[in-house]
């Protein structure tokens, strides 16, 4: 992979002078060290969400979708904007993975594993809600198309919400064995560190008997190379799908093609914004500054600027296309969406999403810490609200004026929303417990070229 | 006589010492070998039976114990023992039979079920009356009320017939013996049979008196019609022969004297060869007429009656003094141009509450030699008197009456007074009611007879001079309920039944050589008007003089001021007046014309509610104002004072509402033998002084938010044209269909097609041609809003009720809708051409915001929606499991077994017609309507699947319905006939709108309705090719 040679103008990704001995232990000592109390007291709140969350669920399936505030008008809302919210924050892990690996971008290495442990989590949050949004859940599995004794009966291959089973289910297994295989060798590592018997069995188990041999490298390089491939399309095709449950509709504010770019854009956005979130505060709890360096929080806060910019031109598209095609019953949708009783949604979206990363034009700005914590928690609440706005202010007026009505959620779809909450930050927190949160062997590989240590050195042979 | 015999099988066993006796002792014979078995490891190990083998023993008999001892649900049914001869199980049996309350009267046909009467049908072979409202159609659903009285009450204490024959006789001979005077107090009958019952029973006590009593009175007419022809009755109305209509004050399409006007109406209201019917209405309130009317003049009463006296003026062409507001006059003027234009085709009706103006009523359509206006055949469903309702009143405090025996009234709820009377009527000493349910009336009364529903009944009915009906049984009593008239029979000291009584009534009165069986079996009987006339009820001389000089009630029709707000009252479509007021599918059932259910209100002119500071500002999302934020609608709350009655009642701003007036809507506001979830609204008849329906008001605001639940929160159509298509009769006449009913255009290749074509469709079409296609018809012309389908609908599809915290949170579950739209410009062709002449942004945020809000006078127009059947459909593609498709008819078919719940294909749906089980709405306490229990259940129709929790629901276009008559087609081996298709809705339709049939048949009338140029379909510009067409609104501004 790459050069052994960087150029010295390149900032170095790897500060604090490590050695390969000291990735090695930095990157063990959270798994093998003992949780602190600031862990123990996050981890309490999310279950506490959590399990509110599977309290809500349960009252939800055994009562019905009725607990929900939704109505004839509004058959979706925020089951469906949670589900799309997720989905999109699950796009920064594939795209750091497998698009900058074929880009070769190596500052990834620092972030990619917990950008894609994200994107697990976060994909399981986002599956959880097509399930329970379903009145009849325990029929959920009728929609994927497996042999049956009903007779001739088939899934509906032209619905776009069975795509959207296939695109989910592909994005969440090769998500999955991506992650899983570039956390072999690092699982090695930990199992040849372990000295309790009964830890050394498990890393043993899911580290597959790596043995860090030659033909072990020579084969981990070719996979990763070969799933990169795979995944990068699904970067494209997974928001591009799940925006086909709107822009295939007939409903005005939902029938657009704009969407699947829009979407995709707009997937990454918050996919970073979220990354963000995490590794600001990963670094700081578990000391991992000199691998997250200011210079990885800049090269995100660089793509937020980028994306945040593309969506902002999306929506500006939008309306133009709205007053361009003449259609009255579009020219309304969208005048609604930004004048009509959800315009308070409308401009939290606009603000949250396409004002507030143009900070990032400032350096200053964009290089400080809390500034970007605060941007990352504001662009997710401004995708979130652009799902909300998307779905809600298109269907609570649509075509028939005696249909228009309004939704407003109750303390089911909060509750809900707060539990995946809950459930995501539960994984993410067991996650940082126990898995290696850094690429420690893809940062050994790039040590010698990217580490201040070995740039000092080199810059001084020169 | 014991015995001590021993009895012994054999001689060891009389034995002591044998071996019986040691065999009797141990159970097992051979000693049983636990010691090897468990003391000696070798043989254990030998044993087949493992260790494991023993596990799964003991994990099957533990599982087998637990699963036997989950029961399931059992369901008992019990089979015929004999099978009965008629009744074949899933065929449906049809009776002709009759309603009449004493305020609904129709001649209907029953649809039994293996022996249960399911569904309410209009007997199209009835001359008069044969239509069903609203109301009729859901008269079903209160014969399986559980509320009903089941027996015969004594002083609260159930009792048996016997007694209660033998108390009410005994008490009536001594009352007769001392001269007390008795009084039968009933609704009115308009039955010869029961007249002739009444005089029989008069002679046989003496001193009887008869008075009948209708809970909303329509005695000035009755009273005006009397004196100037000699009977007491209704002058006939056939709208179909008017060209000019116009009404002041009477909501002729709803309740106005009895009601049943609303077909002849349509027939009126549909451009044929350029001509239609042209409707003039002078109200207050905004009624279903007034929303049908081409031209609206919103006035207060007393303005009516001073127009009313002016239209007088003008017809017969003397001069009418009284004041007029000048927009008003100038309206007053121009109708009687028109009426006298149109002379004999021209029509005048009145609704105001006046003998006086009622008498000048008669006398314009007299002056005219109106056509349409019929006074040989007078109406008969509404005899009551209020001269002898308030003479019986009077007498009955001062203590003169001996008895009072009540029948299908319930004057303690609908009298002003209501209270006053019923502590009168304790010190009566016989009070006897014949009731359906313990009603307020009946906390009164000592002697409750349980009276049976009408499809336990048999009866008969006169609605117009020679018109008559018969009522028969359709079921075996449900409860221990006897007839009011067989009861008479039985203090009569007769053996006879009713049945066998009206048999002889018919024979000997009007049967005349026609057969009695025939006319049980069509349900109808008209003769030549020759008949028996007998007067129902005793004659009481009314209060107010006789309309002698017709110049004098003009001069005090014209005099009339008031001073302050006026009150007008009237009946809901749904409600009537009231004593459906336990029927779920009635308290559901929207308001035509505000769209709200569960509820009354005074309805009030945006102008008067800001003035008296009763209008609530629009929401914002900081606060909650006029909408909550799930867009539930909210009411202030305003004290109204009539005589010194105070109500406090929500407060609902409708639009067209006269300024200065005021409505308020009878029929709420009872609590006895209702459940609490039927216990809404407010009652008017606590401000129905003297029986007049206009009263004085003062209002003043009062603190408190009322929640309605309102099926519709936005009430314009935006200038949306092509949901609703609306032209001129003139426009009409003169002007290509392609103007006034534009076909939409796309554009291919830069060339405009229309949205029909084939080369517009990306779809693969099918050949539509085979078998049956159907499509429904639905013409805006003659719709009038009333609402009888959507409660049809309801009856047929088993759609169930959910009560009014649902409709508020937008969660009705009604199949079929009627969407009402009020134009926000004078017109909704105003509104289209405001929302084209917008132009930037800044006018397209004032001009939408302005389209938003209604007019003072808006036009109104009424629209059926349901599913629109799509060819096309949206909602077919978006299914994820296919549980909607389209089947081989043309409809867009739902599985709800497959459904999974997705709601998607309700999100994708233009016509938003998909209806989604939020809960479990059957055998659910949440929703404890008549789904709930047993009794109710009955009325479900066996051949549409009740729903379950999770899964979407929307119109069939009644396949069960359609396939029937397929069926039965096939099976005698003949083709179908053109109208032999019926859906719920279209059968219920009186008024022709909904035409439904196979337009692969060419000589159907639907496949013409289809082809007619006024035919368009909703939002055609989408693509879908619904299978409903809707016709376009021809609305006759041509001012004669």
């Amino acid at each position: 992979m790459g050069s052994h040679y960087e150029a010295p103008i390149r900032k170095p990704l790897v500060t604090g002078n490590k050695s390969y001995h000291d990735v090695s232990v930095d990157v063990a000592r959270p798994v093998e060290g003992r949780a602190n109390k600031q862990w123990w007291i996050v981890f309490s709140i999310s279950l506490a969400a959590f399990l509110w969350g599977i309290g809500c669920i349960i009252y939800t399936i055994s009562t019905g979708i009725g607990t929900w505030g939704l109505n004839k008008t509004v058959g979706w809302a925020w089951d469906i904007t949670n589900f799309v919210w997720w989905v999109g924050i699950g796009h920064a892990g594939t795209l750091i993975s497998a698009v900058l690996l074929l880009f070769r971008q190596k500052w990834r290495m620092g972030i990619n594993r917990s950008a894609e442990a994200m994107t697990i989590f976060a994909v399981m949050q986002a599956g959880l809600f097509p399930l329970v949004h379903m009145g009849r859940p325990w029929l959920g599995y009728w929609v994927f198309p497996i042999p049956n004794q009903f007779g001739s009966l088939w899934v509906n291959f032209n619905s776009p919400l069975l795509w959207d089973v296939f695109a989910i289910s592909t994005y969440l297994s090769v998500s999955l064995v991506f992650w899983w295989t570039g956390l072999l060798p690092d699982f090695a590592m930990l199992r040849d560190r372990a000295v309790k018997p009964f830890q050394k069995k498990i890393y043993a188990l899911v580290s597959f008997g790596w043995s860090g041999r030659a033909k072990d490298w020579q084969r981990f390089e070719e996979v990763s190379l070969v799933l990169a491939g795979l995944a990068t399309p699904l970067v494209l095709s997974v928001h591009t799908i799940v925006s086909f449950d709107f822009a295939t509709s007939i409903i005005p504010g939902w029938h657009t093609t704009i969407f699947p770019p829009y979407f995709v854009a707009g997937a990454v956005f918050s996919g970073f914004a979220m990354v963000n979130t995490l590794l600001i505060i990963m670094r700081k709890v578990c000391n991992f500054e000199d691998y997250i360096t200011m210079q990885h929080i800049e090269l995100m806060n660089l793509v937020i600027m980028l994306t945040g910019s593309i969506v902002g031109v999306a929506y500006i598209t939008e309306l133009f296309m709205a007053w361009y095609s003449g259609v009255e019953y579009e020219q309304y949708a969208f005048l609604n969406r930004a004048t009509g009783p959800y315009a308070w949604a409308y401009w939290s979206m606009m603000i949250c999403n396409v004002f507030s990363p143009q900070f990032m034009w400032i350096k200053k700005l964009r290089r400080s810490i809390m500034f970007s914590f605060i941007i990352s928690i504001v662009v997710n609440i401004g995708m979130w609200f652009e799902r909300f706005v998307i779905i809600v202010t298109s269907l609570h007026r649509d075509y028939l004026p005696s249909s228009w009505t309004m939704f407003s959620p109750t303390f089911v779809d909060i509750g809900i929303f707060i539990g995946t909450i809950g459930f995501f930050f539960v994984l993410f927190l067991l996650y940082a417990r126990t898995f290696p949160v850094i690429a420690q062997a893809e940062i050994k590989s790039i040590l010698k070229s990217s580490g201040d240590k070995y740039k000092k050195t080199s810059e001084s042979h020169e | 006589m014991a015995s001590n015999k021993k009895y012994w099988k054999s001689v060891e066993e009389l034995d002591t010492n044998s071996i019986v006796e040691t065999l009797q002792q141990s159970e097992f014979v051979e000693e049983i070998p636990v010691g090897d078995f468990l003391g000696d490891k070798e043989t254990l190990e030998d044993s087949s039976t493992t260790r494991r083998d023993f596990l799964k023993y003991v994990g099957f008999s533990t599982a087998a114990a637990s699963l036997a001892a989950c029961e399931g649900p059992v369901i008992k049914s019990i089979p015929y023992v004999v099978q009965p001869e008629q009744i074949r199980p899933g065929v449906a049996d049809y009776y002709a039979t009759t309603i009449a309350n004493g305020y609904d009267f129709a001649s209907v046909l029953v649809k039994t079920r293996e022996g249960r009467p399911i569904k309410i049908e209009p007997n199209k072979m009835a001359g008069s009356n044969g239509g069903t409202s609203a109301r009729v159609q859901a008269s079903v659903l209160s014969l399986y009320d559980n509320m009903r009285l089941k027996s015969a009450k004594v002083n609260g204490a159930i009792t048996t017939w016997s007694k209660f024959d033998a108390d009410v006789t005994k008490k009536l001979t001594e009352l007769n013996g001392a001269g007390k005077e008795v009084v039968l107090l009933t609704q009115t009958f308009a039955s010869p049979s029961t007249t002739r019952l009444i005089a029989e029973f008069k002679a046989k006590y003496g001193n009887v008196r008869h008075v009948v009593y209708d809970s909303i009175s329509e005695s000035a007419a009755l009273d005006a019609f009397q004196e100037k022809y000699g009977e007491r009755g209704l002058a006939a109305y056939n709208l179909e022969d008017a060209d000019v209509i116009v009404s002041v004050g009477a909501d002729f399409l709803g309740d106005w004297q009895g009601g049943g006007h609303e077909g002849a109406y349509a027939k009126g209201r549909v451009p044929k060869k350029g001509k239609m019917s042209r409707h003039v209405q002078f109200e207050s309130n905004m009624s279903l007429s007034g929303a049908n009317a081409d031209l609206r003049v919103p006035l207060t009463p007393s303005q009516q009656k001073v127009a009313l006296a002016k239209l007088y003026g003008y017809v017969t062409g003397g001069s009418v003094g009284g004041k007029l507001p000048a927009n008003i006059e100038a309206a007053v003027k121009k109708t009687a141009a028109e009426l006298k234009k149109a002379g004999s085709r021209a029509v005048v009706l009145t609704g105001i509450q006046d003998k006086g103006a009622q008498a000048v009523c008669l006398v314009i359509n007299e002056a005219l030699a109106s056509k349409a206006f019929n006074t040989a055949t007078p109406v008969k469903l509404r005899q009551g008197s209020d001269a002898a309702m308030n003479q019986l009143v009077a007498d009955v405090k001062s203590g003169k009456i001996g008895a009072v025996i009540m029948a299908g009234v319930n004057p303690v709820y609908t009298l002003a007074n209501g209270e006053a009377f019923g502590d009168a009527l304790k010190k009566v000493d016989l009070t006897v009611s014949f009731t359906e349910r313990e009603d307020e009336t009946s906390a009164y009364v000592s002697y409750l007879g349980a009276a049976p529903h009408y499809l336990e009944s048999w009866g008969d009915v006169e609605f117009k001079k020679g018109h008559y009906s018969l009522t028969q049984p359709t079921i075996k009593p449900l409860f221990d309920t006897r007839q009011f008239q067989d009861s008479l029979l039985k203090w009569m000291g007769s053996t006879e039944s009713y049945y066998t009584y009206i048999k002889s009534t018919w024979s000997t009165g009007f049967l005349s050589g026609s057969s009695w069986n025939k006319a049980l079996h069509d349900g109808v009987l008209v003769t030549p008007v020759v008949a028996v006339d007998a007067q129902e009820g005793d004659v009481v001389s009314s209060e107010e003089a006789p309309v002698s000089n017709i110049g004098s009630a003009v001069a005090k029709l014209a005099k009339a001021t008031s001073k302050g707000m006026e009150l007008t009252l009237y009946a809901k479509t749904g409600m009537g007046d009231g004593q459906m007021a336990n029927n779920p599918w009635l308290q559901e059932f929207p308001d035509p014309l505000t769209r709200a259910t569960w509820d009354n209100y005074i309805t009030m002119s945006q102008a008067d509610a800001d003035r008296l500071g009763l209008s609530l500002e629009q929401s914002t999302f900081f606060t909650e104002a006029r909408h909550d934020a799930n867009g539930g609608l909210n009411g202030t709350y305003a004290n109204i004072t009539v005589n010194g009655v105070t109500l406090k009642v929500p407060v609902m701003i409708q639009p067209g509402q006269a300024v200065g007036s005021i409505g308020m809507a009878f029929g709420y506001g009872r609590k006895a033998g209702l459940k609490t979830e039927m216990q809404t609204g407010v009652s008017a008849y606590k401000l129905y002084a003297n029986a007049n329906t206009i009263q004085n008001v003062t209002i003043e605001a009062t603190e408190g938010k009322h929640e309605f639940a309102c099926l519709q929160l936005h009430n314009t159509l935006m200038g949306r044209g092509d949901i609703i298509k609306d032209t001129t009769l003139e426009v009409f006449n003169t002007k290509d269909a392609r103007i006034w009913n534009p076909k939409p255009m796309v554009s291919k290749d830069h060339v405009m097609i229309p949205v029909d074509s084939p080369d517009a469709d990306l779809w693969t079409s099918f050949d539509r041609s085979i078998g049956h296609h159907f499509n429904l018809s639905i013409d805006l012309n003659s719709c009038t809003g009333c609402g009888a389908c959507v409660v049809a609908c309801h009856a047929e599809n088993n759609v169930p009720v959910v009560g009014k915290t649902e409709v508020r949170r937008s969660r009705d579950m009604h199949w079929l809708r009627i969407d009402r739209y009020y134009s926000s410009q004078d017109s909704f062709i105003g509104d289209v051409e405001k929302k084209d002449n917008i132009t930037g942004l800044g006018s397209s945020l004032v001009e939408f915001a302005e389209l938003e809000n209604p007019a003072e006078n808006p036009q109104v127009v009424f629209q059926p929606v349901m599913c629109q059947h799509c060819n096309h459909a949206s909602c077919e593609t978006v299914c994820p499991v296919a549980a909607t498709s389209h089947g081989r008819q043309g409809q867009n078919q739902m599985a709800y077994n497959r459904c999974v719940g997705t709601r998607y294909c309700a999100n994708n749906c233009a016509y938003k017609v998909r209806r989604f089980n939020w809960f479990l709405y059957n055998d659910n306490d949440e929703f404890d309507f008549n789904m709930n229990n047993d009794l109710g259940k009955m009325v479900l129709n066996p051949d549409v699947v009740v729903r379950s929790r999770g899964v979407m629901e929307k119109c069939s276009m009644c396949i069960q319905m359609t396939q029937k008559t397929i069926l039965d087609a096939k099976r005698d081996g003949r083709a179908i006939k053109d109208g032999e298709f019926q859906t719920a809705c279209s059968n219920a339709c009186e008024t022709g709108a909904m035409t439904f049939g196979d337009i692969n048949d060419h000589d159907s009338d639907v496949y013409k309705l289809k082809n007619d140029e006024r035919a368009y379909h909703l939002l055609e510009h989408i693509g879908t090719e619904p299978n409903v067409v809707y016709h376009t609104k021809v609305r006759n501004s041509n001012e004669a």
